[in-house]
């Protein structure tokens, strides 16, 4: 389904990477995955995981925090995803030329931009010119400040140094910053990104604001599969913050103040709740010593205490439509639990049987049989770090229903809780997962993605490795037990695009037959 | 062997950034005063074998990981379908791998690749088709088998291309949903219009299709000596070669020639095309024809446009409308040489509403700008060292340097032209640039694209140019 992912940059290399809802994996044998991998944690908490390999001078870091939308409150919805934004702008020594003489203009440009803001949430009661005024002397004093900006300086340090791919994403879950560097330059890294964890200034952060907002109206506002998936999500929790999009509501970040990011930013990001990966052609104990030099004077702090929020049980189906200039959709989304609870390894084999390929049930059902849609599969949604849902997307085929591709789903559901599924399979849905772990291993930056992940969000990346000595434990049992207990109308909740009827125009063309 | 001389790349630090950043308050090195160690790397260098029946191989061995790699380009494309019949070459592409083989149905290969997790895959663009096969090394046998049967002898099932067929139309009714996709698809057409390159499926064509056109589309396309396979993986190089060679035996050389794809006509009319959709955000498309890749500008045209909207951050169109006026989340440009003909150079921009006619002024503006002015010192050297240190990434992969062999050759592209590449990039200087902003962007040409509501625009999109309404096609 979409990314759950909200990337700073568009054109993104790393972009059909973190398309995998599903990151599985596991080894027929692990490929010594085990050896290969050297870990470290520094006394201030930072772990950090490298893996060899040395195919090409190059390697691949992930940089992730675990800190995520699902840390936000009501409010301040967006703020991990700008405070992402934000920390490209430079530390105390980069990105200016002079931060003796920034610092009171940043400081100006605060109480302006907060003032403003106090203003312009007075909405029709607002004062015209005092609003205007400010407006005036905040242009005025960005304008200034401006002049000792040095602008997208990591951007320049990088791709001046040959690196690619870089980039930063934020989820519910998590925030990572990525690069893929000749391997020569590590230390540029290091450099560059312990002054960011330590020192960072949020410059030109009323302009970066409107970028967000643009980007709202770019993924959401604008896009009708991110219009569904927004409301689909928020409909299905009531409770827990998962229910909140990564970008935050609109009126969320139109305010959203640079207080309340620092206070974010001090929350969260240091070294005790951060792990990188590297993979590539690097010396794991020089590197241990590079990273130790760079990162081990910057202090551990204790981190805000998780939220106690979990979401209630659901006690009846749930549906929300969205009217949209565009052709119907359908979502359909059941809570279950996440890992590394063991019906969650039962779900793994479940997508795996509903939406691998060709052979998968629901494409032979749906599109290959019965011809009501032209896609229907499954994923989860919408992160890991706490229970989530298990997602079944559709898109009807012309002229048959949503309705008519929702019947279909529940059949297949009815068919998992009362038949087993055979031993045939099962296996192929084990060999599917060894070979995605076998072909996974051929790339830095999708190894580097994946360790830094499962570490983050499952507490060890060694995750990847017992993967599949799970997946073949389940049982035809335990599907249907899984499917019983959490497949069932009460816990779901169904998302509809439905088309808008628009007054403009008259029908093109038409072919009853097809 | 293509690649003949021994390349080693020497990756050294160039401390050429700017010298007026003050001193850091911390211990650590200002990023600028880092030394690097250099590093040498031998690109590996895929052999090439011509087999008897003409097909190309590039071979590279990598036993990093035992699974083996085919990818197969093919001379045919939706350039070369009949103008009644659009949508025959993807529609063929997609039911050689759905429709069964001689020795198979559809559904058997799915179920037997799909249980020892391998995969074909066939995708078609307008002038190649790449047909790929990835495999695990213990079921390499059956893994080619079953691909070049598909290549040789497609069933082309009656029901699978119904189910295609079906697809595509289902696409084709939502193909206005997404007002990003609108916006790319109509400046194509426009760019292209008059070629083959400007055509898209309609349900009518799509619909007019039938099993024999696919059947007269696979027969006069798909021959050995119009084939260059690269070949990457766990292999021992006899066996590999002996294997594909069976696999492939008595399939014949086709001898008569393909027909021409007609050449693009270089023009520049300047237009302003306005598609309307009840949205927030404009999405914008702007540019005209580019190069091609044996235009010896095109280096210079790449380091413009890296400076213009490339891929960085620090490009002036992501500086000024992103970084600066908060007007952008996206914006980029793009310089293509084209391969096969023009490429096109084209600007991407999303914007609300109310700022649309201001960020069209403010791109054309850089473009201007390009022409008028030459770029610094600085900005050159920039766009330099990121294409010069970023090079050892195109070897990053055994698969990506054994496919852009089989792609090189495919279309004529010079053996050396990434032994010089770097040579190429070096000598290109500020003149350089601004004779080909002059001679290459056309301000005063352009084919401007707005796919947004115009009772929202800050100004109207007349200030640029005689509007062009262009209705979108409404679906029952």
């Amino acid at each position: 389904m979409k990314s759950h992912t909200l990337s700073r940059a568009f054109n993104s290399a790393m972009i059909p990477l973190l398309l995998i809802t599903f990151l599985w994996p596991s080894p027929a044998h692990s490929f010594d995955l085990e050896k290969r991998v050297k870990e470290r944690t520094l006394a201030n908490g930072m772990k950090v995981i490298v893996m060899e390999r040395h195919t090409s001078p190059t390697v691949s870091i992930f940089m992730r925090y675990k800190v995520g939308s699902v840390d936000e409150v009501t409010g301040n919805t967006g703020i991990a995803h700008f405070l992402e934004h934000l920390l490209f702008k430079g530390t105390k020594r980069l990105g200016t030329k002079d931060f003796e003489k920034e610092k009171p203009l940043l400081a100006i440009i605060e109480e302006l931009g907060e003032a403003l803001d106090q203003e312009e949430l007075k909405g029709a009661k607002k004062d015209q010119e005092k609003t205007a005024q400010l407006n005036a002397r905040l242009q005025e004093v960005q304008k200034e400040h401006k002049t000792l900006v040095e602008s997208e300086v990591y951007s320049r340090y990088y791709q001046n140094q040959g690196g690619v791919g870089f980039n930063a994403a934020t989820s519910n879950d998590d925030t990572v910053y990525m690069i893929s560097l000749p391997s020569n330059k590590l230390e540029l890294w290091a450099n560059l990104e312990s002054d960011r964890m330590e020192n960072p200034v949020l410059r030109e952060f009323y302009a970066e604001r409107n970028v967000i907002l643009e980007e709202r109206r770019f993924r959401v506002d604008n896009s009708p599969e991110g219009e569904l998936y927004e409301q689909f999500i928020a409909t299905a929790f009531t409770a827990h913050p998962y229910q909140v999009p990564i970008i935050g509501w609109a009126t969320d970040i139109r305010f959203l103040s640079k207080k309340a990011v620092e206070k974010f930013l001090k929350s969260y990001y240091s070294p005790n709740n951060a792990v990188v990966a590297m993979v590539g052609d690097i010396d794991p104990e020089k590197t241990f010593r590079l990273i130790e030099n760079y990162f081990g004077g910057i202090p551990s702090q204790q981190l805000p205490p998780p939220s106690s929020t979990r979401e209630p049980e659901q006690k009846g189906e749930k549906k929300v439509e969205v009217e949209l200039e565009a052709e119907p959709q359908v979502l359909i989304g059941y809570h279950r639990p996440t890992l590394p609870h063991k019906d969650d390894y039962v779900f793994d084999v479940i997508h795996g049987v509903l939406s691998a390929g060709r052979t998968s049930r629901l494409f032979k059902a749906l599109v290959q049989e019965k011809e009501v849609a032209v896609s229907a599969d499954t994923s989860d949604a919408p992160g890991a770090r706490f229970e989530n849902l298990f997602v079944f997307g559709g898109t009807p085929r012309y002229p048959h229903t949503v309705k008519e591709v929702e019947d279909a789903f529940y059949e297949e559901i009815e068919k998992l809780k009362n038949e087993p599924v055979s031993g045939q399979e099962l296996q192929k849905v084990v060999n599917q997962m060894e070979a995605e772990f076998i072909r996974g291993l051929g790339s830095n930056s999708g190894m580097a993605h994946r360790l830094s992940y499962f570490e983050t969000v499952a507490g060890d990346w060694r995750y990847l490795l017992n993967h599949t000595q799970e997946i073949r434990k389940v049982t035809p049992e335990d599907i249907m037990r899984v499917a019983r207990k959490y497949l069932v109308k009460s816990n779901r909740t169904v998302g509809v695009l439905v088309k808008k009827n628009s007054n403009q125009g008259a029908p093109v063309e038409k072919n009853a037959d097809l | 062997m293509l690649l003949r001389k021994n390349i080693v790349f020497l990756l050294i630090a160039a401390a050429v950034l700017s010298s007026d950043l003050c001193l850091a308050e911390d211990n650590r090195p200002m990023p600028s005063d880092l030394k690097f160690p250099p590093i040498s790397f031998s690109p590996p260098k895929p052999e090439r074998v011509a087999l008897k029946n003409g097909m190309v191989l590039f071979l590279l061995k990598n036993d990093e990981l035992p699974v083996l790699d085919i990818n197969a380009v093919v001379r045919t494309g939706a350039a070369y379908e009949p103008d009644d019949k659009i949508g025959l070459a993807g529609l063929t592409a997609t039911v050689m791998r759905t429709g069964g083989a001689s020795s198979m149905s559809g559904d058997e290969v799915d179920e037997k690749l799909e249980f020892i997790a391998g995969g074909i895959d066939l995708q078609c663009n307008q002038t190649h088709l790449m047909a790929s096969l990835s495999i695990l090394k213990k079921d390499v046998d059956l893994g080619l088998r079953i691909y070049s049967d598909i290549l040789m002898r497609p069933a082309f099932e009656q029901a699978k291309i119904d189910l295609a067929q079906k697809a595509l139309i289902e696409g084709i009714r939502r193909k206005n949903d997404d007002p990003g996709a609108i916006a790319a698809r109509e400046f194509g057409k426009l760019v292209y219009s008059g070629h083959p390159f400007g055509r898209e499926p309609a349900i009518a064509t799509v619909s007019s299709i039938k099993r024999d056109d696919l059947l007269d589309f696979h027969q006069k396309y798909f021959h050995p000596n119009r084939i260059i396979m690269s070949v990457t993986g766990d292999f021992q190089r006899e066996e590999i070669i002996r294997k594909i060679e069976a696999a492939f035996k008595g399939w014949e050389p086709a001898r008569e020639k393909l027909p021409a794809v007609k050449p693009i006509e270089k023009k520049f009319p300047l237009s302003v095309n306005y598609i309307e959709k009840d949205t927030t955000q404009s999405v914008v498309r702007m540019g005209h024809l580019g190069v091609k890749i044996s235009n010896p500008d095109h280096f210079a045209l790449q380091l413009m446009n890296d400076i213009l909207g490339g891929s960085s951050f620090q490009s002036r169109l992501m500086q000024d409308i992103r970084t600066d006026r908060g007007l952008a989340y996206s914006v980029w440009s793009h310089f293509g040489a084209g391969v096969f003909d023009y490429d096109v150079f084209a600007v991407g921009v999303e914007t609300k509403a109310s700022t649309t006619a201001e960020v069209i002024r403010l791109v054309l503006g850089h473009i201007q700008k390009m022409r008028e002015e030459p770029v610094s010192e600085q900005d050159l050297e920039n766009a330099k060292q990121f294409l010069i240190n970023s090079f050892v990434f195109k070897f990053a992969s055994s698969a990506q340097v054994t496919n852009r062999m089989a792609l090189f050759e495919f279309y004529g592209i010079p053996i050396d032209y990434l032994d010089k590449y770097l040579e190429n990039i070096r000598k290109v200087t500020r003149e350089d640039i601004q004779k080909a902003a002059r001679e290459y962007l056309h301000p005063d040409g352009i084919i401007i694209t707005v796919v947004g509501d115009q009772k929202k625009f800050d100004a109207p999109l007349s200030a640029f140019g005689e509007v062009r309404s262009i209705p979108l096609e409404k679906f029952e």
